[in-house]
């Protein structure tokens, strides 16, 4: 009888120290978007042209401009064709333009690139993992890194074919190609 | 007869269509797999959101259904898309089947304290235990008693 009620009070305990477990794993693990000023997030993903994977830590001393994207998000298709320009106009000074593809079927990915002419390399996040660990709210979002790998300029919450983003934009590139 | 052979032909031909179209298995329907994947901003099922990407699945999986893939073919490709979240529920195998079998074995486990927990209370109240108090003198409880035992 005795070790009936002891095992009963030791389950409990054992239930009640695995929720608080499973209670800080998750206040732990919630996303944020990354400081200004702090390293970029790490990821490893699929190109979208089956070229293998890119790994951000690779392209460590280029500035980068990473844009969150989908097929199925409206403010994206009028912000495509001005990323465009933008990778042509400053690929040049060897800033690296990454369009992450979050949440989104590859088949109609794929028709959305082709359609609006993107060039640039393009990797797949269909589980919006790498969007979580940016924090994302939604899609478009752009951020900028540093040679060092450091999160610098704006935090652009929207296509910056917005009068407000085109700045924060151009002073993000900037930024990244200067810290 | 030529005339006869030809419209046999065009007979055949028409039939033809639809049955080349027809599935060597019964389809899978939208209905069925809305309930069975995520929109994968939402969180919820499909059947339960209008949003954008939920509706780009939903086209998705009716392009599937009408080109006879079956419902585990067109889960497995959304996986592959967007990860095993994108199921409602978990797989039935590897680490995933502790989500079957943890509740399972929690109510397993629970009957089986409660059940441990009755018995001892019966067990308490059964054997050994003293009578109940009646609020009678012993006296009072001996003439009843045999007053009952005439009855019977």
């Amino acid at each position: 009888m005795r070790t009936l009620k002891l095992t009963g009070q030791f389950v409990a305990l054992a239930a009640v120290v695995g929720l608080l477990a499973l209670l800080v794993w998750r206040l732990t693990h919630q996303s944020h978007a990354p400081k200004i000023g702090g390293p970029a997030p790490a990821f490893t993903a699929k190109r979208m042209d089956g070229g293998g994977t890119v790994a951000l830590a690779s392209l460590r001393g280029k500035p980068i401009v990473l844009n969150f994207w989908a097929s199925w998000c409206d403010p994206c298709k009028s912000e495509a064709p001005a990323l465009e320009r933008a990778f042509q106009r400053y690929r040049k000074q060897g800033v690296v333009f990454l369009g992450i593809d979050y949440h989104d079927v590859t088949g109609d990915a794929r028709t959305f690139l082709s359609h609006h002419g993107v060039t640039y390399t393009t990797l797949l996040d269909g589980s919006g993992a790498i969007g979580d660990r940016y924090g994302l709210s939604g899609v478009p979002e752009t951020y900028f890194i540093d040679r060092k790998g450091r999160i610098v300029g704006d935090h652009i919450l929207g296509p910056i074919t917005i009068a407000k983003w085109a700045n924060a934009f151009a002073q993000g590139v900037q930024a990244a190609l200067h810290s | 007869m030529i005339v006869r052979l030809a419209a046999v032909v065009v007979a055949a031909l028409a039939f033809a269509g639809p049955a080349a179209a027809a599935c060597a298995h019964p389809r899978t329907s939208l209905t069925f797999l809305e309930g069975q994947i995520m929109c994968p901003t939402c969180h919820t099922t499909l059947d339960q959101s209008d949003s954008a990407v939920a509706l780009r699945i939903e086209a998705q999986i009716r392009k599937r259904i009408a080109q006879c893939w079956t419902a585990d073919q067109i889960e497995a490709e959304l996986v592959g898309n967007f990860g095993a979240g994108v199921l409602a529920a978990p797989p039935h195998k590897g680490f995933d089947l502790i989500a079957w079998w943890l509740p399972l074995g929690g109510i397993i486990l629970g009957a089986a304290l409660l059940a441990g927990g009755v018995w001892r209370w019966s067990r308490k109240g059964g054997d050994g235990a003293p009578p109940p108090d009646t609020g009678l003198d012993a006296d009072t409880e001996r003439r009843l008693d045999e007053l009952l035992a005439r009855l019977d």
